[in-house]
């Protein structure tokens, strides 16, 4: 993602000074007609900047943005009438503003309570509730004036002319640009990149996925109400239609069409379609229809949106940017002695598929554990239950003193306890230095640290380590996506160390990797077993890999523990050689 | 005992009306895993082709084939181009047909204009049943949709074609392997699904106004029939209808529209948490 590398040097300063000079100078070329229209435009395109920041950052797509919109509007308007011209406003417009994202914020927290498929579901209960929002503002007569709307609204204090009108919306859309830039840049912004391409990994690292999603609903709930707030001052008149479909629509179109995954696109959109629209609306009767095959074939074909074609000359802008050296990350509070892990008499069912059936497991000392059984016997179940993504029927599970078997997935990963997946899982769309700062921000970085971009420099002894081992971790800007699978697995494996877990749970870590690979990653699992004192645990198939790694093996077969005791000791055992007639080396 | 078999009619009428506008999008979406966004408007699409029926003074049942083709060309086409490149992405399914539902609506409104059209009944007049007098229509209604829904589940359980369509949702790759035709499965099924949203829409286009922006109740409503009731069976999809139907009447009842439509969605949020797929999970 060129758009926020860490540190840009002087570039971004000059570019950010030159499109603010141009829309501060911009009145004077245009006239005052169209500095109305543009005034207007600004503020939506400050409620598409939220749109962008939901779904070309956090990955999920709000239809009802007008909702926020709307409602800031009416807060507004009905502030300016009752407290006309007092200075009380300067306080009530910005708390309509924030009335509006408090609102996105909770029904984010409402809808995104469960975790995996709710993206059609939020879209959805979003455009319902735009709906349900224009039927309130449109029967609700004696506050909202009903279908005619509020009339009347006074400007805001000592400002009434349209210049003045075009300068507050023009100062808006800069400070919502630069604060939605500066998210972006910060922690914050790379976690919504991060869960929008894996959600499960992002949770997997101790992430709330929920409150991360709803926080950035409520920033962009915030967004559309700055824009509404400031609506009704400028345009005097506030409809329900402000609140139901229409502008809805049109945001989702303007960011699309601008360009979603990028801080400008959704910006530029609307300014560039919103004149154009005004324009030639009424010369063309097909207009509207043509804006929607617009939006239909840049959703196919080109996702990046009008951006896109300033990719090559933001590249040239960037040629000489510098990173900044790393800062070191706080440590880990670590608890002393070995992690102890008791698993007991658990049960999981799913329909009428027994999938863990009475399974016993105690870690008691730190060493390197590995699970072995036939396919089906519960291994990779084994580690889901364990981090809160299989629900248990009965028994229970004990991490350090602390039942663990009802908790949620990111509040077990902050106990200590680390995973990596058996298909690599990396976040493809960063670079390898975020994937890595989004590993170590794991159970150190607190929330409000979340918007501080220095963040993303942290480093570790750890990290030095393995930078050493595996050379290629420190090619920073390098994106994750061009990496080979064998690097992948490597990657995931350094991001489940740089969180220091005192549980570490791998899943056939070695898959796919070259006998070199192979060697080097047993090597660095040792090192973290007998250097860190990790309790690891390892489901793996090939017994040569587990002759070389455990310490102690634990035999599964279907959901319960056959056997356990040292490579040899099983190997001899009758009951798994029953189980593995004929699959043995 | 009037009053009760009224009361009972009316409720029938309400989960069938709701049933057999659901059933288009739950066919597409239960089948093929793709939230066709753009159901509503092919519902006011279907909706709109029983008016031309009515105003040319075609008999009514002109507007089924007509809804039929006009539907299943589009779905033909959505399918083909708009939808098939992006079955690996269906979270861009999503976006691709909320653009085709604007594309739609705009298009009728620059067809039929932005004002209500209104139909008369077709089979006018009462019936008396059990002593309660109620509209023949909406009888007529309800056997149709009895009618359409146990048809489909009937060929759905019994015909080969039903067997092999298991088979591709079961495990797409493997039903290629196999020899059968998922690509056009998956076509056929979506045209299914379309021209059953037109067949719904010339149902009810009597006893709802007609205009271009009608489509975007029937989505929402139908959508949240599948969140309560879960995908892939008609238990499922005539529970979701009931509950969800009888909350909004229950609730305008008592308080007004606005009410009935707020506990729709506050059910169908509960429903989220509570049961994620369901009540009829798959």
């Amino acid at each position: 993602m060129p758009a926020d590398r860490p540190e840009r040097g002087v570039p971004v300063v000059v570019r950010a000074g030159l499109a603010i000079a141009a829309l501060l100078l911009l009145p004077f070329a245009v006239g005052e007609f169209w500095a109305y229209q543009l005034g207007l435009l600004y503020l939506y395109a400050i409620a598409a900047l939220g749109l962008g920041l939901c779904w070309g950052r956090a990955g999920f797509l709000p239809l009802g943005q007008g909702l926020f919109f709307g409602l800031a509007a009416y807060l507004s308007g009905l502030a300016l009438i009752a407290f006309e011209q007092s200075w009380w406003l300067l306080v009530l417009i910005p708390l309509a503003a924030c009335a509006s994202g408090l609102l996105a914020f909770l029904i984010g927290t409402l809808v995104f309570r469960r975790r995996g498929e709710s993206g059609p579901y939020f879209s959805m209960i979003t455009l319902a509730l735009s709906l349900l929002a224009y039927q309130v503002a449109n029967n609700w007569e004696s506050v909202t004036g009903g279908f005619n709307g509020l009339k009347g609204i006074p400007g805001l204090p000592g400002l009434d002319s349209y210049t003045a009108a075009y300068y507050v919306a023009a100062v808006a859309l800069i400070v919502s640009t630069l604060a939605t830039g500066w998210l972006y840049r910060a922690p914050l912004g790379v976690l919504w990149a991060a869960l929008a391409h894996n959600e499960r990994r992002a949770a997997m690292f101790g992430f709330d996925t929920n409150r991360l999603k709803a926080v950035a609903f409520g920033a962009s709930g915030l967004l559309a109400g700055i824009g509404g707030a400031l609506y009704a001052p400028q345009q005097g008149l506030v409809t329900p239609q402000l609140c139901g479909f229409a502008l809805s629509t049109d945001l989702v179109i303007w960011a699309a069409v601008g360009g979603r995954g990028r801080l400008l696109g959704p910006v530029l959109g609307a300014i560039v379609i919103g004149s154009l629209t005004s324009g030639l609306r009424d010369r063309f009767r097909f207009w509207e229809i043509g804006i929607a095959i617009v939006f239909i074939l840049v959703v196919l074909l080109f996702p990046q949106g009008l951006v896109g074609v300033f990719a090559p000359l933001e590249r040239w802008w960037d040629r000489g940017a510098r990173r900044a050296p790393p800062v070191a990350a706080p440590e880990r509070s670590a608890i002393a002695g070995d992690a102890r892990l008791e698993i007991e008499a658990i049960a999981v069912k799913l329909g009428e598929v027994r999938i863990l059936d009475g399974l016993t497991l105690r870690f008691e000392r730190s060493g390197i554990y590995c699970v072995i059984g036939p396919n089906g016997a519960g291994k990779t179940s084994t580690f889901n239950m364990l981090t809160g993504e299989l629900p248990v029927q009965s028994g229970r599970v004990v991490f350090d003193g602390m039942t663990i078997d009802r908790l949620q997935t990111h509040r077990i990963v902050r106990l200590g306890i680390g995973r990596k997946f058996q298909i690599p899982s990396v976040f493809a769309p960063l670079a390898i230095a975020d994937n890595i700062a989004v590993a170590l921000w794991s159970g150190r970085a607190r929330w409000l640290e979340l918007l501080r971009p220095r963040l993303r420099r942290w480093s570790s002894p750890v990290l030095d380590e393995l930078q050493a081992r595996y050379p290629f971790l420190a090619d920073a800007g390098r994106g994750a996506s061009q990496l080979s699978h064998g690097e992948r697995q490597i990657l995931e494996l350094a991001m489940a160390l740089l969180g220091e877990p005192r549980l570490l749970l791998l899943d056939e870590p070695c898959a796919g990797l070259s006998p070199q690979e192979t060697a080097a990653a047993i090597d660095v699992i040792h090192w973290a077993s007998e250097r860190r004192g990790a309790t690891i645990v390892v489901i793996e198939h090939d017994m040569s890999l587990v002759r070389k790694l455990a310490d102690h093996v634990f035999v599964l077969h279907n959901g319960s523990l056959i056997a356990e005791g040292s490579v040899a000791q099983v190997q001899a055992n009758a009951a798994v050689q029953a189980v593995y007639v004929g699959a043995e080396k | 005992m009037e009053v009760f078999v009224a009361q009972a009619l009316n409720a029938l009428f309400g989960i069938a009306s709701l049933a057999i506008v659901a059933l288009g999008l739950a066919v597409v979406l239960g089948l093929l895993g793709v939230l066709n966004l753009a159901h509503g408007e092919l519902v006011m699409i279907g909706a709109y082709c029983a008016w031309v029926a009515q105003a040319n003074g075609w008999p009514y049942l002109a507007a089924v084939p007509l809804a039929i083709g006009v539907c299943g060309v589009l779905g033909y086409a959505v399918e083909r181009w708009l939808v098939r490149p992006l079955y690996q992405r269906p979270f861009d399914t999503l976006v691709v047909t909320w653009g085709l539902s604007l594309l739609l609506r705009k298009c009728a409104e620059a067809i039929f204009g932005l004002g209500y059209k209104s139909l008369h009944e077709p089979i006018g007049g009462t019936v008396d049943v059990l002593g309660a007098t109620y509209p023949r229509y909406r009888l007529v209604l309800i056997a149709v949709s009895v009618a359409v829904l146990g048809g489909l589940v009937l060929w759905y359980a019994r015909s080969r074609t039903g067997t092999r369509i298991k088979a591709m949702v079961g495990n797409p790759d493997l039903a290629r392997a196999l020899g059968i035709p998922v690509a056009r499965y998956a076509s056929s099924t979506f045209v299914v699904g379309t021209c059953l949203a037109g067949l719904g829409g010339v149902l009810i286009a009597p006893l709802v106004p007609v205009q271009p922006f009608m489509g975007l109740d029937h989505i929402l409503m139908s959508f949240f029939v599948l969140v309560v009731g879960g995908l892939g069976s008609v238990g499922g999809l005539l529970t979701g209808s009931t509950l969800i139907g009888g909350a909004n009447s229950v609730v305008s009842a008592l308080s007004d529209s606005t009410g009935g439509y707020f506990s729709v969605l506050a059910l169908a949020i509960l429903f989220l948490w509570l049961k994620p797929r369901g009540i009829h999970a798959r």
